[in-house]
């Protein structure tokens, strides 16, 4: 059941390169959050009961519901619904994004440990190359914050990989969870306005 | 002691937010400046001890712990006479979050495991972020985007750093991660697992100590943040940004991936120097200009990590007198905005005739902080070219000093130009405000010390330094 999870996860990631409409990124980010939280629901089975509640309904509260509910709002406020019009194309982002699925299956592979399941390794590699190729190929700072969201979900995959040996690291990781969804979203997110969506004010 | 330390922090911080009264946060931030002394002193006399199972005093924390204690009165003495024209409840936000930072920071220098290290981290990004976004201006809010977001990426980066040294470890004993727990294991780790994890946590802390390529975020930060709070953010948190990939090299120093480690950190010192001159030449906001200067003294900290040998003391002793020397700078810089009502270099000039005290800061802080002699910082850039020349790393060299050639000249002019040159610029200025010359006392004591280092290192800061690099290879 976890592969399927996992790899339903990875074919968000290939979904996100050839979207454009920043809805759709709402939605897969929201998905990845209840993928999420059914990954860590079956893998987590030696966590005691109180921390492996507290883990699925973190991923269910924020990245499931209150992420994509303040992206949402953030859309409205600013105005914007696609990505902007200078963003490299979907083509060529989708030829990127399948090399960094590429290039994570190797760089798992040469990093087997025996305390480390070398599909997480594989996902959570791939899902930070799709973070990062997002912020660096998109404009819009809406584009960047979810590059952002994707990378977290990067970090929180890793930390399920060690999640039963070591539960401290997953609670830790959720911290940068609150962190985003409450400061970066909801008190910065909400008070950007169309024209400050590239932030250019600042420069030499 | 340091339970009590973050007890009463966090009671000043909820006491001055709901008080709404100026006076009484007048009394509490300097009850907590005297706190922190406090706290410096007792972990002076505790040295090496642990407290609370997740601090200890080493020798590294309580040097930086001391620079950010000798920077608290200062710091919060300008910081009342900034927000003096507040309104109170703005007032009150910028000292607690003030005290927020400064606590945040004191938890980072003691953290004695990578976790508590990286949550201190995070938390300084949200008393930062509340004290650049103080004037409530669109420009504070996208510098405040722009540090919150790119610091976030950062931190988010180096948990993943955490994460690979969690995967070297694997055992549920090693939650905290804590560095003497890992030091057993280093040796018997897939050497790739350690290069992975050191760039995690090279490229996720630079975000706060400002190095290339990560060091836009200070940049963009220092063009609206008080000018107290740019001597924090320029000094002592960077100092937080350091010691966290210190900490790190310092545990895999023993490995295998040690010229590793010192090839990737001479690459990104020489980037951040290179950065540094071109926009320093560039730059016509002085602020900006400064917090390019830092990032070129923190590429000379970590090219002086890289170098090894005399380059370790001369990284500690350089982070310690840039600390006091920039700071002072920016302190003036708020004095500077009084006088003037402006940080654009071409509408500055006369400063020499309108606060002669503020343009003998700016004339000595710029001899101090380019290292020219009888400064401290020309001792430790001194030692940094002596490593990098018994190494034989004449390509670095040259490199390196291009560069602050470039820095010297920009930074030189800028600073004439601004204390005896009318302005560039022919449109009608506001007539010139007037600041008190006590305002710079504080400065030229830090400057004093600065210049006092060239000649004299007091035995118990050389102890403490050359304690924190002494299980570094020679």
């Amino acid at each position: 059941m976890i592969v399927y999870l996992i790899v339903l996860f990875a074919v968000t990631l290939v979904y996100f390169a050839s979207a454009e409409r920043l809805v759709i990124y709402i939605r897969l980010i929201g998905l990845q959050g209840l993928l999420l939280c059914g990954i860590s629901l079956f893998e987590l089975s030696e966590v005691n009961t109180a921390n492996l509640v507290f883990i699925v309904a973190e991923t269910l509260v924020f990245k499931t519901i209150l992420i994509p509910y303040l992206l949402k709002r953030i859309i409205a406020t600013s105005g914007v619904t696609k990505v902007h019009r200078q963003a490299m194309p979907g083509f060529y982002l989708l030829l990127l994004s399948i090399l960094a699925l590429l290039a994570s299956v190797i760089l798992a592979n040469s990093l087997i440990n025996p305390f480390v399941k070398t599909i997480y390794m594989t996902i959570a590699l791939f899902s930070l190359f799709t973070g990062l190729l997002l912020i660096v190929t998109h404009k819009l700072i809406v584009s960047h914050l979810i590059g952002f969201l994707i990378i977290e979900n990067a970090v929180f995959i890793f930390s399920l990989a060690v999640g039963n040996e070591m539960p401290m690291l997953i609670n830790i990781g959720i911290l940068l969870d609150i962190f985003v969804g409450v400061l970066i979203l909801g008190f910065f997110g909400l008070r950007l306005k169309p024209h400050t969506n590239e932030l250019t004010m600042l420069k030499d | 002691m340091l339970l009590l330390f973050f007890a009463i922090s966090v009671l000043m911080i909820a006491l001055i937010l709901l008080m709404r009264n100026r006076t009484f946060t007048i009394i509490i931030t300097t009850v907590y400046a005297l706190m922190h002394v406090i706290l410096t002193l007792h972990s002076w006399i505790n040295l090496d001890c642990t407290e609370l199972r997740y601090f200890t005093f080493n020798s590294t924390g309580v040097l930086l712990l001391s620079v950010l204690s000798i920077m608290t009165i200062p710091t919060i003495y300008h910081g009342f006479i900034y927000a003096a024209g507040d309104d109170t409840r703005k007032f009150n936000i910028y000292h607690a979050a003030l005290i927020a930072l400064m606590t945040f920071m004191s938890g980072a220098y003691l953290a004695n495991g990578m976790t508590v290290l990286w949550i201190f981290v995070e938390a300084t990004t949200l008393a930062v972020a509340a004290l650049i976004y103080h004037d409530r201006t669109e420009i504070a809010l996208e510098a405040t985007w722009k540090y919150v977001f790119i610091c976030s990426s950062g931190i988010a980066l180096a948990y993943l750093g955490i994460l690979f040294l969690g995967f070297i470890y694997g055992r549920e004993d090693a939650a905290n991660l804590s560095f003497s727990s890992l030091a057993f294991i280093i040796n018997q780790a897939n050497p790739m697992y350690l290069k992975i994890a050191f760039l995690f946590v090279l490229i996720g802390f630079s975000t706060k100590m400002g190095l290339f390529p990560m060091h836009t975020v200070t940049i963009d930060a220092h063009s609206v943040a008080p000018p107290p709070i740019s001597a924090l953010i320029s000094t002592t948190l960077m100092n937080v940004g350091f010691l966290a990939i210190f900490r790190v090299y310092s545990l895999f120093s023993s490995s295998s991936i040690l010229n590793f480690m010192n090839s990737v950190l001479i690459i990104s010192g020489t980037l951040s120097l290179m950065v540094a001159a071109g926009y320093m030449l560039k730059a016509k906001h002085l602020k900006r200009m400064l917090a390019y200067s830092s990032l070129e003294n923190m590429g000379l900290v970590a090219i002086a990590l890289g170098a090894g040998g005399t380059g370790y003391y001369a990284a500690l002793l350089l982070l310690v007198l840039h600390s006091l020397a920039k700071s002072s700078l920016f302190y003036q810089m708020g004095q500077l905005s009084r006088i003037l009502h402006t940080f654009k270099l071409d509408d500055c000039g006369r400063y020499m005739k309108l606060y002669p005290a503020g343009a003998l800061v700016l004339i000595l802080g710029m001899v101090c902080i380019l290292a020219i002699p009888p400064s401290g910082l020309f001792i430790s850039e001194f030692l940094i070219f002596k490593g990098l020349v018994f190494n034989e790393q004449w390509f670095v060299i040259i490199v390196a000093i291009i560069p602050l050639c470039y820095v010297i000249y920009a930074m030189s002019t800028r600073f004439m130009h601004i204390s005896f040159s009318n302005p560039r610029s022919r449109d009608a200025i506001a007539p010139a405000g007037k600041v008190s010359p006590v305002e710079s006392v504080s400065q030229f004591i830090f400057l004093g010390i600065v210049i006092i280092m060239c000649f004299y290192q007091p035995p118990f800061m050389v102890d403490l330094i050359n304690k924190s690099i002494e299980f570094l290879p020679k």
